[in-house]
Protein backbone atom coordinates (compact mmCIF):
# COMPACT_ATOMS: atom_id res chain seq x y z
CA UNK A 1 0.00 0.00 0.00
CA UNK A 2 1.46 3.68 -0.27
CA UNK A 3 2.82 5.47 2.38
CA UNK A 4 0.49 6.31 5.40
CA UNK A 5 -0.22 10.60 5.04
CA UNK A 6 1.82 12.41 7.71
CA UNK A 7 -1.10 13.05 9.46
CA UNK A 8 -2.59 9.91 9.61
CA UNK A 9 0.37 8.67 11.39
CA UNK A 10 0.51 11.30 13.90
CA UNK A 11 -3.54 10.98 14.63
CA UNK A 12 -2.31 7.20 15.20
CA UNK A 13 0.43 7.77 17.29
CA UNK A 14 -2.02 9.70 19.46
CA UNK A 15 -4.32 7.20 19.80
CA UNK A 16 -0.88 4.67 20.62
CA UNK A 17 -0.31 7.06 23.01
CA UNK A 18 -4.13 7.83 24.61
CA UNK A 19 -4.45 3.69 24.81
CA UNK A 20 -1.02 3.23 26.48
CA UNK A 21 -2.10 6.12 29.20
CA UNK A 22 -5.13 3.75 29.45
CA UNK A 23 -3.80 0.64 29.98
CA UNK A 24 -1.79 1.53 32.56
CA UNK A 25 -2.54 4.57 33.93
CA UNK A 26 -4.85 3.29 36.65
CA UNK A 27 -2.43 0.85 38.23
CA UNK A 28 0.32 3.29 38.14
CA UNK A 29 -1.54 5.47 39.74
CA UNK A 30 -2.47 2.76 42.47
CA UNK A 31 1.16 1.93 43.31
CA UNK A 32 1.79 5.49 43.62
CA UNK A 33 -0.99 6.31 46.31
CA UNK A 34 0.21 2.69 47.89
CA UNK A 35 3.29 4.16 48.79
CA UNK A 36 2.29 7.33 49.84
CA UNK A 37 1.29 8.70 53.18
CA UNK A 38 -1.73 9.92 54.42
CA UNK A 39 -0.60 13.20 54.41
CA UNK A 40 -0.74 13.39 50.56
CA UNK A 41 -3.92 13.68 48.79
CA UNK A 42 -5.02 11.06 46.21
CA UNK A 43 -5.50 13.63 43.32
CA UNK A 44 -1.89 14.65 44.07
CA UNK A 45 1.43 13.34 42.91
CA UNK A 46 3.05 12.65 46.72
CA UNK A 47 6.51 14.90 47.89
CA UNK A 48 9.01 12.83 48.65
CA UNK A 49 8.80 13.45 51.90
CA UNK A 50 5.53 12.02 51.95
CA UNK A 51 6.53 8.57 50.74
CA UNK A 52 6.12 5.69 52.46
CA UNK A 53 6.00 1.65 52.78
CA UNK A 54 3.83 2.13 56.27
CA UNK A 55 0.91 0.58 54.05
CA UNK A 56 2.58 -2.13 53.20
CA UNK A 57 3.98 -2.99 56.75
CA UNK A 58 0.19 -2.14 58.15
CA UNK A 59 -1.15 -4.22 55.63
CA UNK A 60 1.08 -6.89 56.26
CA UNK A 61 0.44 -6.62 59.92
CA UNK A 62 -3.40 -6.41 60.06
CA UNK A 63 -4.19 -8.91 57.04
CA UNK A 64 -1.12 -11.33 57.68
CA UNK A 65 -0.85 -10.95 54.12
CA UNK A 66 2.05 -13.54 53.90
CA UNK A 67 -0.15 -16.41 54.83
CA UNK A 68 -2.64 -14.99 51.70
CA UNK A 69 0.17 -14.89 49.38
CA UNK A 70 1.28 -18.48 49.98
CA UNK A 71 -2.85 -19.62 49.85
CA UNK A 72 -2.78 -17.94 46.47
CA UNK A 73 0.29 -19.42 45.03
CA UNK A 74 -0.85 -23.10 46.21
CA UNK A 75 -4.03 -22.32 44.66
CA UNK A 76 -3.35 -21.64 41.63
CA UNK A 77 -0.36 -23.85 40.80
CA UNK A 78 -2.63 -26.36 41.87
CA UNK A 79 -5.55 -25.79 40.03
CA UNK A 80 -3.23 -24.57 36.41
CA UNK A 81 -1.60 -28.28 37.16
CA UNK A 82 -5.45 -30.62 37.56
CA UNK A 83 -7.10 -28.00 34.81
CA UNK A 84 -3.81 -29.18 32.08
CA UNK A 85 -3.78 -32.96 33.49
CA UNK A 86 -7.21 -33.60 33.95
CA UNK A 87 -7.91 -31.99 30.20
CA UNK A 88 -5.48 -33.48 28.68
CA UNK A 89 -6.05 -36.93 30.24
CA UNK A 90 -9.94 -36.88 28.95
CA UNK A 91 -9.23 -35.42 25.89
CA UNK A 92 -6.59 -38.29 24.53
CA UNK A 93 -9.66 -40.80 24.21
CA UNK A 94 -11.81 -38.02 23.02
CA UNK A 95 -9.83 -37.48 20.30
CA UNK A 96 -7.82 -40.59 19.43
CA UNK A 97 -9.82 -44.19 20.56
CA UNK A 98 -12.84 -45.34 19.13
CA UNK A 99 -15.20 -46.67 21.64
CA UNK A 100 -19.10 -46.92 22.50
CA UNK A 101 -20.48 -43.47 23.61
CA UNK A 102 -17.59 -41.20 22.52
CA UNK A 103 -19.55 -38.75 21.05
CA UNK A 104 -22.35 -38.59 23.50
CA UNK A 105 -19.45 -38.32 26.46
CA UNK A 106 -18.07 -35.20 24.02
CA UNK A 107 -21.13 -33.91 23.59
CA UNK A 108 -22.22 -33.98 27.32
CA UNK A 109 -18.87 -32.36 28.11
CA UNK A 110 -18.90 -29.07 25.98
CA UNK A 111 -22.77 -28.77 27.34
CA UNK A 112 -21.74 -28.03 30.80
CA UNK A 113 -19.69 -24.49 29.04
CA UNK A 114 -23.86 -23.35 28.44
CA UNK A 115 -23.66 -23.43 32.40
CA UNK A 116 -22.19 -20.72 34.43
CA UNK A 117 -20.53 -20.98 38.00
CA UNK A 118 -22.60 -18.13 39.15
CA UNK A 119 -26.02 -20.11 38.89
CA UNK A 120 -24.96 -22.91 40.26
CA UNK A 121 -22.79 -21.43 43.59
CA UNK A 122 -25.73 -22.35 46.05
CA UNK A 123 -25.52 -26.40 45.43
CA UNK A 124 -21.70 -25.94 44.56
CA UNK A 125 -21.37 -24.22 48.16
CA UNK A 126 -23.94 -26.94 49.47
CA UNK A 127 -22.21 -30.05 48.02
CA UNK A 128 -18.66 -28.90 49.38
CA UNK A 129 -19.92 -28.47 52.76
CA UNK A 130 -21.34 -32.02 52.60
CA UNK A 131 -18.08 -33.53 51.99
CA UNK A 132 -16.44 -31.83 54.81
CA UNK A 133 -14.46 -29.30 52.87
CA UNK A 134 -15.29 -26.27 53.36
CA UNK A 135 -13.04 -23.81 54.59
CA UNK A 136 -10.11 -25.65 53.11
CA UNK A 137 -7.81 -24.71 50.04
CA UNK A 138 -9.21 -28.12 48.35
CA UNK A 139 -12.45 -26.35 48.35
CA UNK A 140 -11.41 -23.63 45.99
CA UNK A 141 -9.53 -25.86 44.04
CA UNK A 142 -11.63 -29.02 43.01
CA UNK A 143 -15.21 -27.85 41.67
CA UNK A 144 -12.86 -25.95 39.40
CA UNK A 145 -10.22 -28.37 38.69
CA UNK A 146 -11.09 -29.24 35.08
CA UNK A 147 -12.78 -26.88 32.52
CA UNK A 148 -15.17 -28.59 29.29
CA UNK A 149 -13.16 -25.75 27.57
CA UNK A 150 -9.90 -27.03 28.66
CA UNK A 151 -10.82 -30.50 27.12
CA UNK A 152 -11.96 -29.20 24.22
CA UNK A 153 -8.50 -27.23 23.65
CA UNK A 154 -6.43 -30.23 24.41
CA UNK A 155 -8.43 -32.24 21.99
CA UNK A 156 -7.83 -29.67 18.99
CA UNK A 157 -4.09 -30.04 19.82
CA UNK A 158 -4.47 -33.62 19.86
CA UNK A 159 -6.28 -33.99 16.69
CA UNK A 160 -3.65 -31.72 15.03
CA UNK A 161 -1.03 -34.62 15.71
CA UNK A 162 -0.08 -37.13 12.68
CA UNK A 163 -1.59 -40.40 13.72
CA UNK A 164 2.41 -42.05 12.57
CA UNK A 165 3.53 -41.00 15.35
CA UNK A 166 1.11 -42.56 17.98
CA UNK A 167 0.99 -45.95 15.57
CA UNK A 168 4.63 -45.72 15.63
CA UNK A 169 5.00 -45.84 19.44
CA UNK A 170 2.33 -48.36 19.68
CA UNK A 171 4.08 -50.93 17.07
CA UNK A 172 6.77 -50.97 19.55
CA UNK A 173 4.60 -52.02 22.20
CA UNK A 174 3.51 -48.87 24.16
CA UNK A 175 0.55 -48.84 25.98
CA UNK A 176 -2.00 -46.20 26.02
CA UNK A 177 -0.62 -44.52 29.28
CA UNK A 178 2.92 -44.34 28.10
CA UNK A 179 2.03 -42.99 24.37
CA UNK A 180 0.02 -40.47 26.10
CA UNK A 181 2.87 -39.05 28.63
CA UNK A 182 6.09 -39.23 26.05
CA UNK A 183 3.96 -38.90 22.69
CA UNK A 184 0.66 -37.13 22.90
CA UNK A 185 1.86 -34.58 25.75
CA UNK A 186 4.83 -33.45 24.20
CA UNK A 187 3.61 -32.59 20.87
CA UNK A 188 0.74 -30.94 22.16
CA UNK A 189 2.52 -28.56 24.50
CA UNK A 190 2.08 -25.03 22.68
CA UNK A 191 -1.72 -25.78 23.87
CA UNK A 192 -1.39 -27.24 27.23
CA UNK A 193 0.89 -24.52 27.61
CA UNK A 194 -1.76 -21.68 26.75
CA UNK A 195 -4.48 -23.84 28.77
CA UNK A 196 -1.87 -23.23 31.76
CA UNK A 197 -0.98 -19.75 31.52
CA UNK A 198 -4.80 -19.23 31.03
CA UNK A 199 -5.29 -21.20 34.18
CA UNK A 200 -2.70 -19.65 35.85
CA UNK A 201 -4.51 -16.10 35.58
CA UNK A 202 -8.00 -16.90 36.66
CA UNK A 203 -7.29 -18.47 39.54
CA UNK A 204 -4.82 -15.49 40.59
CA UNK A 205 -7.72 -13.67 40.43
CA UNK A 206 -10.79 -15.80 41.45
CA UNK A 207 -12.78 -13.76 44.11
CA UNK A 208 -16.32 -14.68 44.29
CA UNK A 209 -16.45 -18.71 45.18
CA UNK A 210 -13.17 -18.02 47.79
CA UNK A 211 -15.41 -15.54 49.28
CA UNK A 212 -18.04 -18.05 49.59
CA UNK A 213 -16.00 -21.70 50.56
CA UNK A 214 -13.07 -19.82 53.24
CA UNK A 215 -13.83 -18.54 56.24
CA UNK A 216 -10.68 -18.09 58.52
CA UNK A 217 -8.05 -15.66 58.10
CA UNK A 218 -5.44 -18.92 57.61
CA UNK A 219 -6.82 -19.91 54.73
CA UNK A 220 -7.61 -16.68 53.05
CA UNK A 221 -6.26 -16.20 49.12
CA UNK A 222 -4.88 -12.48 48.53
CA UNK A 223 -7.77 -11.23 46.55
CA UNK A 224 -10.64 -12.39 49.86
CA UNK A 225 -8.14 -10.71 52.41
CA UNK A 226 -7.74 -7.46 50.27
CA UNK A 227 -11.41 -7.77 50.09
CA UNK A 228 -11.30 -7.75 54.05
CA UNK A 229 -8.72 -4.48 54.32
CA UNK A 230 -11.39 -2.69 52.20
CA UNK A 231 -14.10 -4.01 54.75
CA UNK A 232 -16.24 -1.99 57.21
CA UNK A 233 -13.90 -2.60 60.07
CA UNK A 234 -10.75 -1.95 57.84
CA UNK A 235 -8.19 1.17 59.77
CA UNK A 236 -6.59 2.43 56.52
CA UNK A 237 -7.84 1.76 52.60
CA UNK A 238 -4.39 2.54 51.97
CA UNK A 239 -3.62 -0.83 53.13
CA UNK A 240 -6.09 -2.29 50.29
CA UNK A 241 -3.98 -0.34 47.86
CA UNK A 242 -0.74 -1.89 49.34
CA UNK A 243 -2.27 -5.55 49.53
CA UNK A 244 -3.46 -4.43 45.32
CA UNK A 245 -0.22 -4.28 44.47
CA UNK A 246 1.59 -7.07 46.30
CA UNK A 247 -1.46 -9.21 44.58
CA UNK A 248 -0.86 -7.76 40.91
CA UNK A 249 3.02 -7.85 41.04
CA UNK A 250 3.52 -11.15 40.46
CA UNK A 251 0.85 -12.16 38.18
CA UNK A 252 2.51 -8.84 35.78
CA UNK A 253 5.75 -10.47 36.79
CA UNK A 254 4.64 -14.11 35.36
CA UNK A 255 2.78 -12.75 32.19
CA UNK A 256 5.73 -11.10 31.18
CA UNK A 257 7.77 -13.94 31.07
CA UNK A 258 4.59 -16.20 30.07
CA UNK A 259 3.15 -14.11 28.02
CA UNK A 260 4.41 -15.81 24.53
CA UNK A 261 3.01 -18.66 24.69
CA UNK A 262 -0.40 -16.37 25.50
CA UNK A 263 -0.59 -14.92 22.55
CA UNK A 264 0.44 -17.66 20.14
CA UNK A 265 -2.44 -20.07 21.66
CA UNK A 266 -4.77 -16.60 21.49
CA UNK A 267 -3.73 -15.87 17.87
CA UNK A 268 -4.24 -19.49 16.96
CA UNK A 269 -7.16 -20.05 18.68
CA UNK A 270 -9.00 -17.03 17.72
CA UNK A 271 -8.22 -18.11 13.54
CA UNK A 272 -9.19 -20.93 14.37
CA UNK A 273 -12.69 -20.35 15.36
CA UNK B 1 2.05 -54.35 10.72
CA UNK B 2 -0.11 -55.14 14.20
CA UNK B 3 -1.05 -52.48 16.05
CA UNK B 4 -1.83 -53.00 20.00
CA UNK B 5 -5.62 -52.42 20.34
CA UNK B 6 -6.05 -50.21 23.64
CA UNK B 7 -8.18 -52.30 26.31
CA UNK B 8 -11.83 -52.29 26.24
CA UNK B 9 -11.66 -50.08 29.53
CA UNK B 10 -9.08 -47.34 28.73
CA UNK B 11 -10.67 -44.52 26.89
CA UNK B 12 -13.23 -44.67 30.69
CA UNK B 13 -10.27 -44.58 32.72
CA UNK B 14 -8.83 -41.56 30.78
CA UNK B 15 -12.53 -39.86 31.40
CA UNK B 16 -12.88 -40.59 34.65
CA UNK B 17 -11.78 -37.82 36.77
CA UNK B 18 -12.25 -35.18 34.60
CA UNK B 19 -15.81 -36.93 34.05
CA UNK B 20 -16.40 -37.55 37.97
CA UNK B 21 -15.36 -33.76 38.64
CA UNK B 22 -17.76 -32.11 35.67
CA UNK B 23 -20.14 -34.17 36.55
CA UNK B 24 -19.98 -33.58 40.57
CA UNK B 25 -19.81 -30.35 40.14
CA UNK B 26 -21.76 -28.77 37.05
CA UNK B 27 -24.41 -31.28 35.79
CA UNK B 28 -25.94 -32.55 39.59
CA UNK B 29 -25.12 -29.27 40.80
CA UNK B 30 -27.58 -27.89 37.82
CA UNK B 31 -30.15 -30.34 38.32
CA UNK B 32 -29.64 -29.74 42.14
CA UNK B 33 -30.35 -25.71 41.84
CA UNK B 34 -33.57 -26.47 39.42
CA UNK B 35 -34.75 -28.47 42.51
CA UNK B 36 -33.67 -26.09 45.37
CA UNK B 37 -35.55 -23.03 43.49
CA UNK B 38 -38.89 -25.88 44.16
CA UNK B 39 -38.20 -25.94 47.86
CA UNK B 40 -37.90 -23.65 50.93
CA UNK B 41 -34.48 -23.76 51.95
CA UNK B 42 -32.53 -21.70 54.28
CA UNK B 43 -29.50 -22.09 56.04
CA UNK B 44 -31.27 -22.98 59.45
CA UNK B 45 -33.80 -25.64 57.48
CA UNK B 46 -33.80 -28.29 55.10
CA UNK B 47 -35.00 -27.78 51.75
CA UNK B 48 -38.84 -28.38 51.32
CA UNK B 49 -41.04 -28.81 48.16
CA UNK B 50 -43.13 -25.51 47.85
CA UNK B 51 -43.83 -25.61 44.10
CA UNK B 52 -43.63 -22.42 42.56
CA UNK B 53 -43.70 -20.06 45.69
CA UNK B 54 -39.84 -18.66 45.16
CA UNK B 55 -40.43 -17.70 41.31
CA UNK B 56 -44.20 -15.67 42.42
CA UNK B 57 -41.84 -14.17 45.16
CA UNK B 58 -39.81 -12.72 42.22
CA UNK B 59 -42.42 -11.30 40.34
CA UNK B 60 -43.37 -9.86 43.61
CA UNK B 61 -39.91 -8.44 44.33
CA UNK B 62 -39.02 -4.99 43.27
CA UNK B 63 -34.87 -5.42 44.54
CA UNK B 64 -34.75 -8.08 41.76
CA UNK B 65 -36.46 -6.70 39.21
CA UNK B 66 -34.10 -3.65 39.65
CA UNK B 67 -30.79 -5.97 39.68
CA UNK B 68 -32.31 -8.17 36.46
CA UNK B 69 -32.66 -4.34 34.76
CA UNK B 70 -29.71 -3.42 35.80
CA UNK B 71 -27.92 -6.94 33.97
CA UNK B 72 -29.76 -5.37 31.65
CA UNK B 73 -28.62 -2.00 31.35
CA UNK B 74 -24.67 -3.52 32.34
CA UNK B 75 -25.18 -5.16 28.71
CA UNK B 76 -24.61 -1.24 27.44
CA UNK B 77 -20.97 -2.14 27.84
CA UNK B 78 -20.74 -4.22 24.85
CA UNK B 79 -20.63 -2.11 21.79
CA UNK B 80 -18.14 0.09 23.91
CA UNK B 81 -16.11 -2.44 24.42
CA UNK B 82 -15.92 -3.61 20.97
CA UNK B 83 -15.24 0.05 19.88
CA UNK B 84 -12.74 0.00 22.06
CA UNK B 85 -10.84 -3.39 21.37
CA UNK B 86 -11.52 -3.03 17.77
CA UNK B 87 -9.84 0.57 17.64
CA UNK B 88 -6.74 -0.97 19.96
CA UNK B 89 -6.49 -3.85 17.23
CA UNK B 90 -6.29 -0.92 14.57
CA UNK B 91 -3.89 0.59 16.17
CA UNK B 92 -1.22 -2.23 16.98
CA UNK B 93 -2.48 -3.68 13.47
CA UNK B 94 -1.08 -0.62 12.01
CA UNK B 95 2.46 -1.33 11.96
CA UNK B 96 3.90 1.82 14.30
CA UNK B 97 7.24 1.70 15.53
CA UNK B 98 6.84 -0.37 19.45
CA UNK B 99 3.66 -1.88 18.12
CA UNK B 100 4.49 -5.14 19.37
CA UNK B 101 5.20 -3.23 22.97
CA UNK B 102 1.88 -2.06 22.80
CA UNK B 103 0.32 -4.80 22.39
CA UNK B 104 1.66 -6.40 25.62
CA UNK B 105 1.04 -3.13 27.34
CA UNK B 106 -2.41 -3.12 26.24
CA UNK B 107 -2.66 -6.87 27.65
CA UNK B 108 -1.42 -6.16 30.96
CA UNK B 109 -5.60 -5.45 32.33
CA UNK B 110 -6.34 -8.63 31.09
CA UNK B 111 -4.19 -9.99 33.54
CA UNK B 112 -4.57 -7.74 36.55
CA UNK B 113 -6.48 -9.49 38.85
CA UNK B 114 -10.47 -8.03 38.54
CA UNK B 115 -10.04 -6.89 42.94
CA UNK B 116 -7.24 -5.16 42.06
CA UNK B 117 -9.01 -3.21 38.39
CA UNK B 118 -11.47 -2.47 40.99
CA UNK B 119 -9.68 -0.97 43.74
CA UNK B 120 -7.98 1.06 41.07
CA UNK B 121 -10.66 2.43 39.58
CA UNK B 122 -12.21 3.22 42.76
CA UNK B 123 -8.99 5.53 43.38
CA UNK B 124 -9.74 6.95 40.51
CA UNK B 125 -13.54 7.77 40.58
CA UNK B 126 -13.08 8.81 44.68
CA UNK B 127 -15.86 11.29 45.24
CA UNK B 128 -14.79 13.61 47.15
CA UNK B 129 -10.87 14.03 46.34
CA UNK B 130 -10.58 11.26 42.88
CA UNK B 131 -8.82 12.13 39.83
CA UNK B 132 -12.12 12.32 37.74
CA UNK B 133 -13.84 14.47 40.18
CA UNK B 134 -10.84 16.58 40.63
CA UNK B 135 -10.63 16.88 36.52
CA UNK B 136 -14.15 17.90 36.72
CA UNK B 137 -14.02 20.43 38.98
CA UNK B 138 -11.21 21.81 37.40
CA UNK B 139 -12.85 22.60 33.95
CA UNK B 140 -15.64 23.83 35.89
CA UNK B 141 -18.07 21.24 35.62
CA UNK B 142 -20.23 19.54 38.98
CA UNK B 143 -18.47 16.55 40.90
CA UNK B 144 -19.93 12.80 39.55
CA UNK B 145 -21.49 10.75 42.90
CA UNK B 146 -19.42 7.84 40.75
CA UNK B 147 -20.00 5.48 43.73
CA UNK B 148 -23.48 6.35 45.33
CA UNK B 149 -25.87 7.76 42.69
CA UNK B 150 -27.61 5.34 40.10
CA UNK B 151 -26.94 5.57 36.79
CA UNK B 152 -23.27 6.40 38.07
CA UNK B 153 -22.74 3.15 40.05
CA UNK B 154 -23.35 1.12 37.30
CA UNK B 155 -21.42 3.32 34.46
CA UNK B 156 -18.23 3.16 37.05
CA UNK B 157 -18.59 -0.98 37.37
CA UNK B 158 -18.42 -0.59 33.54
CA UNK B 159 -15.31 1.47 33.40
CA UNK B 160 -13.94 -1.61 35.33
CA UNK B 161 -15.27 -4.06 33.13
CA UNK B 162 -13.91 -2.13 29.49
CA UNK B 163 -10.39 -1.37 31.15
CA UNK B 164 -10.01 -5.32 32.12
CA UNK B 165 -11.53 -6.72 28.67
CA UNK B 166 -10.64 -4.35 26.11
CA UNK B 167 -7.02 -5.91 25.40
CA UNK B 168 -8.03 -9.54 25.63
CA UNK B 169 -10.71 -8.53 22.44
CA UNK B 170 -8.20 -6.58 20.30
CA UNK B 171 -6.23 -9.80 20.78
CA UNK B 172 -8.93 -11.99 19.02
CA UNK B 173 -9.58 -9.02 16.36
CA UNK B 174 -5.79 -8.58 15.85
CA UNK B 175 -6.43 -12.39 14.93
CA UNK B 176 -8.73 -11.23 12.45
CA UNK B 177 -6.71 -8.57 11.15
CA UNK B 178 -3.91 -10.72 10.29
CA UNK B 179 -6.05 -12.86 8.01
CA UNK B 180 -7.60 -10.62 6.01
CA UNK B 181 -6.10 -10.89 2.54
CA UNK B 182 -3.73 -8.61 1.82
CA UNK B 183 -5.00 -8.96 -2.41
CA UNK B 184 -8.42 -7.53 -1.19
CA UNK B 185 -7.04 -4.24 0.31
CA UNK B 186 -4.71 -3.84 -2.77
CA UNK B 187 -6.93 -4.78 -5.06
CA UNK B 188 -9.56 -2.07 -3.45
CA UNK B 189 -6.20 -0.02 -3.65
CA UNK B 190 -5.77 -0.10 -7.24
CA UNK B 191 -9.42 0.65 -7.80
CA UNK B 192 -8.41 3.68 -5.98
CA UNK B 193 -10.20 3.64 -2.56
CA UNK B 194 -9.26 5.81 -0.01
CA UNK B 195 -8.12 4.30 3.61
CA UNK B 196 -11.16 4.81 5.28
CA UNK B 197 -13.26 2.93 2.33
CA UNK B 198 -11.10 0.30 2.26
CA UNK B 199 -11.61 -0.28 6.11
CA UNK B 200 -15.36 0.53 6.28
CA UNK B 201 -15.60 -1.91 3.27
CA UNK B 202 -12.95 -3.96 2.57
CA UNK B 203 -11.78 -4.60 6.19
CA UNK B 204 -14.72 -4.47 8.72
CA UNK B 205 -17.17 -6.87 6.77
CA UNK B 206 -14.11 -9.32 6.50
CA UNK B 207 -13.33 -8.96 10.89
CA UNK B 208 -17.86 -9.84 10.82
CA UNK B 209 -18.14 -12.91 11.93
CA UNK B 210 -15.10 -11.92 14.88
CA UNK B 211 -17.20 -8.90 16.07
CA UNK B 212 -20.38 -11.39 16.08
CA UNK B 213 -18.41 -13.64 18.35
CA UNK B 214 -16.91 -10.93 20.55
CA UNK B 215 -20.25 -9.21 20.99
CA UNK B 216 -21.71 -12.31 22.10
CA UNK B 217 -18.87 -13.99 24.43
CA UNK B 218 -18.74 -10.67 26.19
CA UNK B 219 -22.84 -9.91 26.75
CA UNK B 220 -22.70 -13.44 28.66
CA UNK B 221 -19.64 -12.42 30.67
CA UNK B 222 -21.03 -8.80 31.23
CA UNK B 223 -24.69 -10.72 32.58
CA UNK B 224 -22.45 -12.56 34.91
CA UNK B 225 -20.40 -9.85 36.45
CA UNK B 226 -19.59 -9.75 40.23
CA UNK B 227 -16.09 -8.24 41.29
CA UNK B 228 -16.55 -5.17 39.61
CA UNK B 229 -20.00 -4.65 41.42
CA UNK B 230 -18.88 -5.86 44.83
CA UNK B 231 -15.59 -3.64 44.92
CA UNK B 232 -16.10 -1.04 42.85
CA UNK B 233 -19.50 0.50 44.32
CA UNK B 234 -19.16 -1.48 48.09
CA UNK B 235 -21.23 0.06 50.15
CA UNK B 236 -24.36 0.96 47.59
CA UNK B 237 -27.79 -0.54 47.84
CA UNK B 238 -28.25 -4.06 46.53
CA UNK B 239 -30.37 -1.68 44.43
CA UNK B 240 -27.51 -0.12 42.66
CA UNK B 241 -25.97 -3.89 41.34
CA UNK B 242 -26.50 -6.93 38.94
CA UNK B 243 -27.95 -10.42 39.10
CA UNK B 244 -25.12 -12.42 40.35
CA UNK B 245 -24.53 -9.64 43.24
CA UNK B 246 -28.25 -10.74 44.58
CA UNK B 247 -27.61 -14.20 43.93
CA UNK B 248 -24.89 -14.06 46.40
CA UNK B 249 -26.34 -11.46 48.82
CA UNK B 250 -29.52 -13.62 49.14
CA UNK B 251 -27.72 -16.86 49.34
CA UNK B 252 -24.56 -15.92 51.77
CA UNK B 253 -26.07 -12.93 53.34
CA UNK B 254 -29.15 -13.69 54.69
CA UNK B 255 -29.24 -17.46 53.94
CA UNK B 256 -32.34 -18.05 51.30
CA UNK B 257 -30.82 -20.73 49.61
CA UNK B 258 -34.41 -21.86 47.45
CA UNK B 259 -35.13 -18.42 46.46
CA UNK B 260 -30.83 -17.77 45.90
CA UNK B 261 -31.33 -20.82 43.63
CA UNK B 262 -34.65 -19.36 41.82
CA UNK B 263 -32.83 -16.16 40.65
CA UNK B 264 -30.08 -18.51 39.34
CA UNK B 265 -32.61 -20.67 37.37
CA UNK B 266 -33.22 -17.20 36.04
CA UNK B 267 -29.84 -16.30 35.11
CA UNK B 268 -29.36 -19.71 33.36
CA UNK B 269 -32.38 -19.16 31.39
CA UNK B 270 -31.22 -15.39 30.55
CA UNK B 271 -27.70 -16.51 29.58
CA UNK B 272 -29.06 -19.78 27.74
CA UNK B 273 -31.28 -17.72 25.24
CA UNK B 274 -27.99 -15.30 24.64
CA UNK B 275 -25.98 -18.72 23.75
CA UNK B 276 -29.18 -19.85 21.57
CA UNK B 277 -28.95 -16.12 19.70
CA UNK B 278 -24.77 -17.16 19.22
CA UNK B 279 -25.70 -20.39 17.48
CA UNK B 280 -28.01 -19.00 14.97
CA UNK B 281 -25.66 -15.47 14.27
CA UNK B 282 -23.09 -17.95 13.95
CA UNK B 283 -24.45 -20.42 11.94
CA UNK B 284 -25.92 -17.76 9.40
CA UNK B 285 -21.77 -16.58 9.14
CA UNK B 286 -20.74 -19.86 7.95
Amino acid sequence: MSRRPLLLTVFMYGLALALAVLAVGPALWLIVIAFSSTASPINQLPAPSELTLSNFTGAWEEADLLRPLINSVLVTVAQAFFNVVLAALAAYPLARMRFRGRSVIFVVILSTIMIPEQVIIVPLFRTVVAMGLYDTLIAVVLPFSVTAFGIFLCRQAFLSIPAELEEAARIDGAHAGHVWLHVMLPLARPALATLAVFSVIGAWSNLLWPLIVLQSQEQFTLPVAINQLLGVFATNVRYAYAGSVLAMLPILLFFLVAQRFLTKGLLAGAVKG
Amino acid sequence: MKLRAHRPWTPYLFILPAGTVLFIFVIVAMVQVAYYSFTRYTAFEPAAWVGLENYRRLLADQRFWFCLINSFLYLLVTPVLIALSLTAALVVHAALRWAKGLRVLLFLPVVTPTIVAAIAWRLLLNENAGLLNTALTTVGLDPVYWLSERPWTLISAMFVTLWKGFGYYMMIFLAGLVAVPKELEEAATVDGAGRGSILLHVTLPALRPLIVLVAIISSISALKVFDELFITIKGAPISHQTVVPLIYDTAFEVGDYGYASAIGVTLFVVVLAFSLVQLKLTERDA
